[in-house]
């Protein structure tokens, strides 16, 4: 009696922790893809993709910029010697993708990560900052 | 159970029966399924969002493929045509140009979920390599992609891109050659970007996309509260116990 009463109340606990993946967790997913697949099209719709001149080897336009996302990159390239410039970003790659084997702090909470969190917050100004520098020069 | 074997009887059951019976479906789809999702675990969608958007350009990738044409000489028209005489080819080209941006926001703002919330620590290490090395084959998409319209703005914008690779020391000249196959953008960058942006990455994507999923499954997903006892055991215990209970079925 008393180690089935056990067994419910493992199992009842169990269940306060744990939501299936199919379908709960699935169509949560489904809505956010549903309501994204709109998104896309309303954008899309509003603000189809344009197209400049054709191509022009001899004709140099006077803004040239690469797309948002290379940017920061850019923008740092132009205030750093080029060396620097270059490696920096190449070594930050290299460091975020080894990162677990960087940072040992066994804890996941932000509050007690201050290291982690305060060097991921300064790098993401950073690019920020860069991003909208190459954007308005 | 009269109205099961009514049920039963139907020809796709049946045929799903038949293809069970040989190929062991029904495990197969349970040991797919069944993964117990810890209630505090909170990813925000941005991840399935990020595959989702992968999804949406595949699709329209492979219909604007249908009528670009990656040279010189006739890329601008093709794009010229798929805007203005392909029936909503103006729409599958502005979903692929906005996706293809909506994708890298949504994959950078996956990575800081998964930073902020430490899913990256042990044993997730190799799924996050993974992220990372994903989200480079993102930027690749966009860069080699970026080209393909061959207008003004594609041109310089490869041409400053491209300069970048050439302030690496030592082998930066070679790095620039092998971007743009010469020293200038010519018809050769334009087909070796088509190349890299409708073969290379996509199958490169997509392996290491089946790689990452595979890792999420098999280890559950992260739970970002603090542990009392420690999350992950508690997570195993989860996951051994709905196996067990899900057995009780068969």
């Amino acid at each position: 009696m008393t180690t089935k009463n056990r067994e419910s109340e493992n199992k009842e606990q169990e269940n306060r922790l744990l939501l299936p993946f199919f379908p709960h967790y699935l169509l949560d997913e489904v809505i956010a893809w549903y309501v994204m697949l709109g998104v896309i099209v309303v954008l899309a719709s509003l603000f189809p993709a344009g197209l400049e001149e054709q191509a022009d080897p001899f004709q140099t336009p006077a803004h040239i910029k690469p797309e948002w996302y290379f940017l920061a990159v850019y923008q740092e390239l132009k205030i750093v010697p080029r060396t620097i410039g270059v490696l920096t970003p190449m070594l930050g790659i290299l460091l975020l993708l080894v990162l677990p084997f960087i940072d040992r702090n066994p804890h996941k909470t932000w509050r007690r990560r201050p290291i982690a969190v305060g060097l991921g917050v300064i790098v993401l100004v950073a690019a920020i900052v860069l991003t909208v520098w190459g954007w308005r020069s | 159970m009269q109205q099961k074997d009514v049920f039963y009887r139907t020809w796709p059951l049946r045929f799903w029966n038949w293809l069970d019976k040989r190929y062991a479906l029904q495990e197969f789809l349970h040991a797919l399924v069944d993964v117990p999702i810890p209630r505090s675990a909170n990813t925000l969608y941005l991840g399935g969002i990020t595959l989702f958007l992968f999804g949406i350009q595949a699709i329209t990738g492979i219909l604007l493929s249908i009528y670009y044409q990656p040279t010189p000489e006739n890329a601008y028209g093709s794009i010229l045509f798929i805007m203005n005489d392909v029936r909503f080819g103006w729409l599958i080209r502005s979903i692929h140009a906005w996706g293809a941006n909506l994708m890298i926001i949504f994959c950078i703002l996956h990575l800081l979920r998964v930073f902020v919330q430490g899913a990256y620590k042990p044993p997730r290490e190799l799924t996050w390599m993974a992220g990372v090395l994903l989200l480079m084959l993102t930027l690749g998409f966009g860069f080699t992609g970026y080209l393909l319209p061959w207008d003004q703005r594609a041109f310089w914008a490869t041409t400053v891109g491209s300069e970048i690779a050439g302030a690496i020391p030592l082998v930066g000249q070679a790095a620039l050659n092998f971007l743009r196959g010469g020293p200038e953008i010519t018809a050769l960058t334009l087909s070796r970007f088509f190349g890299t942006h409708v073969l290379v990455l996509p199958v490169g994507l997509a392996l290491l996309v089946a790689i990452h999923l595979v890792m999420v499954h098999q280890q559950g997903l992260a739970d970002p509260t603090e542990p009392t006892g420690s999350p992950d055991d508690l997570l195993q215990e989860g996951a051994e116990g709905s196996r067990v209970g899900g057995s009780d079925d068969h």
